[in-house]
């Protein structure tokens, strides 16, 4: 069943002088088990999007189905917990919420607030910290030790380890230095790919937007401008041009590429796959 | 978190909010001193119109200043039972049972809680239409005249100052930690004592680490610029009292004055 937001708004201070509407009767359908991007300018819309998805935020007007709650303006909800269970939201910044003596501590404080019993809680910690790369001997270190980076890592832990059937990043690589941002990015993919979760990325990283997103949602101004393939937006000169948005890299390397003559698949999206083809081709 | 009105500044551009701050501290002081002073309805009545205009300036819905009385409520019924037992002059108005309720009991305390009321909406007033930094720099200038016993105004000021410019940076953190241990299942509003504990201990840490984080930052920061405390120092934003603010000064004052001369007089 996909993420249905029905003619949601969301205003920000309610009945005050300076009220803001920051979602503005947003219809939108995410399908499940893809990766979908939201980028936009800072203030259009993004993080207040992803917080209704697991209900921080609840609809002003409007509705919000996701999995099998819905969400509906002015009613009262019940059911948060299953729900934030079942929808892991990843924040910017996300290592400022550790807090916990140890590093595993920390992992495993989620999937017991959702009422894993200790020892699974513990498992899934250690599997879910093994995944993003944190060595064994730091499991007993405090989190507020270990270098910005790590501290990322293990936080993302804490949301793998709660086993969640959504993932949502806000903006996952802000800060990162590029091969840090490559492996978390590569670990995202690795679980929509192997354990069909789904993955919803706010960013504002257009390249990897390209590189690994199915679908694009762009958002302005609170409203949504377009939802479709990823491909299909970026492979529009004037599309990319209302919105302000620049071609990345690889577009503009694979354009030259075909226009020299060399034959490129359409699935070849990042550097590695177009290198492999081109390779074959110089060859012969 | 965003329900607490009485205090907060909003930020729009309104005649009020162009005020300079000292005037408007001097005024805020003249017209909680006319309030106190007076023991007339009419004088009262008075300063109610003025400030009903004062808000129109202002653009603040009168919403806000009723919820800014929210807080209160309890404190008011509190002064309004005992008062109303206690006092025992004027008139009997009527018995409850046997005890005689008197009429300087009931319009007394009416009359204490309007004078707490206007105080409230005065303050209210204030804090809504001068921006925190304005307000230290006016509180600074008043205080000038304590250097003169070595008080450090200007130190004070600035720690003031860097206090209120990090309330709304730190309620931003807080709110996201809160969000980010929600989405960790972390539930703040029921649950156990030790469940709630709990809650509290993973909003706690991560905010202290932040804001000693910050606070280095800062620190680092201003060194960075040559901040030396007690040093003489220039500003960016020189004020400057124009015309409307002697007016708005004197107005104020011009209440004052007809509120002591009402005990006189009435």
């Amino acid at each position: 069943m996909p993420i249905r937001f029905k003619a949601l708004s969301y205003i920000y201070n309610k009945d005050m002088p300076y009220a803001h509407k920051a979602l503005d009767d947003i219809n939108l359908e995410i399908r499940e088990g893809i990766v979908t991007a939201i980028i936009g300018e800072t203030g259009s819309g993004k993080s207040t999007l992803v917080e209704h998805l697991n209900a921080l935020l609840l609809p002003s007007e409007g509705s919000l189905e996701i999995l099998d709650y819905n969400l509906i303006a002015n009613q009262k909800q019940k059911f948060l917990k299953p729900l934030r269970k079942d929808v892991g939201l990843v924040f910017q910044f996300s290592e400022y919420q550790l807090f916990e003596e140890t590093i595993l501590k920390d992992v495993a404080f989620g999937p017991l607030n959702f009422g894993f019993p200790l020892e699974e809680a513990l498992k899934r910690a250690a599997e879910a910290l093994k995944m993003v790369d944190i060595p064994e001997e730091l499991f007993s270190v405090s989190p507020l030790e270990i270098s910005g980076g790590q501290k990322r890592r293990v936080a993302i832990a804490g949301i793998i380890a709660c086993d969640p059937k959504i993932i949502v990043l806000d903006e996952p690589t802000a800060g990162l230095d590029p091969r840090g941002a490559k492996q978390i990015i590569d670990l995202f993919i690795s679980l929509n790919r192997k354990l069909k979760k789904t993955i919803i990325i706010v960013s504002h990283d257009n390249e990897m937007v390209y590189n690994y997103c199915d679908e694009t949602v762009v958002l302005s101004k609170g409203k949504i401008r377009y939802h479709g393939p990823t491909l299909e937006l970026f492979a529009d000169q004037e599309k990319l041009k209302e919105f302000n948005m620049l071609e990345p890299q690889i577009v503009t390397f694979r354009n030259l590429l075909i226009e020299n003559g060399f034959k490129v698949s359409n699935e070849a999206r990042t550097l590695d796959m177009l290198a492999k083809e081109i390779a074959g081709q110089i060859r012969k | 978190m965003n329900n607490l009105v009485f205090g907060k500044y909003i930020p729009i551009d309104s005649f009020m909010h162009r005020l300079d701050p000292r005037g408007k501290l001097i005024g805020l002081f003249l017209m909680i001193a006319a309030v106190f002073v007076t023991r007339s309805w009419w004088v009262f009545l008075g300063i109610a119109v003025l400030l009903a205009i004062a808000l129109l300036l202002a653009k603040i819905g009168i919403k806000m200043i009723v919820q800014s009385f929210k807080p209160m409520i309890v404190m008011m019924i509190f002064l309004f039972v005992i008062n109303s037992l206690t006092i025992r002059t004027g008139e009997v108005l009527f018995n409850i049972g046997t005890y005689p309720i008197y009429e300087d009991a009931i319009f007394n305390t009416l009359f204490v809680i309007c004078r707490l009321l206007l105080m409230i909406s005065i303050t209210t007033l204030l804090t809504a239409t001068t921006n925190p930094l304005d307000l230290t720099l006016g509180i600074e200038w008043i205080l000038k005249p304590l250097e003169l016993i070595r008080f450090p105004t200007h130190e004070v000021a600035m720690m003031v100052s860097i206090a209120l410019r990090f309330i709304p940076t730190i309620i931003e953190e807080t709110i996201r930690i809160m969000n980010a241990q929600k989405s960790r299942g972390v539930d703040f509003e029921n649950g156990r004592i030790s469940e709630k504990i709990a809650a509290i201990l993973s909003l706690i840490v991560p905010l202290f680490s932040v804001a000693f984080e910050r606070a280095y930052e800062l620190a680092d920061a201003m060194e960075a610029r040559g901040y030396v405390p007690g040093a003489k120092r220039t500003r960016y934003r020189v004020l400057k009292f124009r015309f409307t603010d002697f007016m708005f000064i004197f107005i104020c004052a011009l209440t004052l004055a007809l509120s002591i001369a009402s005990r006189f007089v009435l």
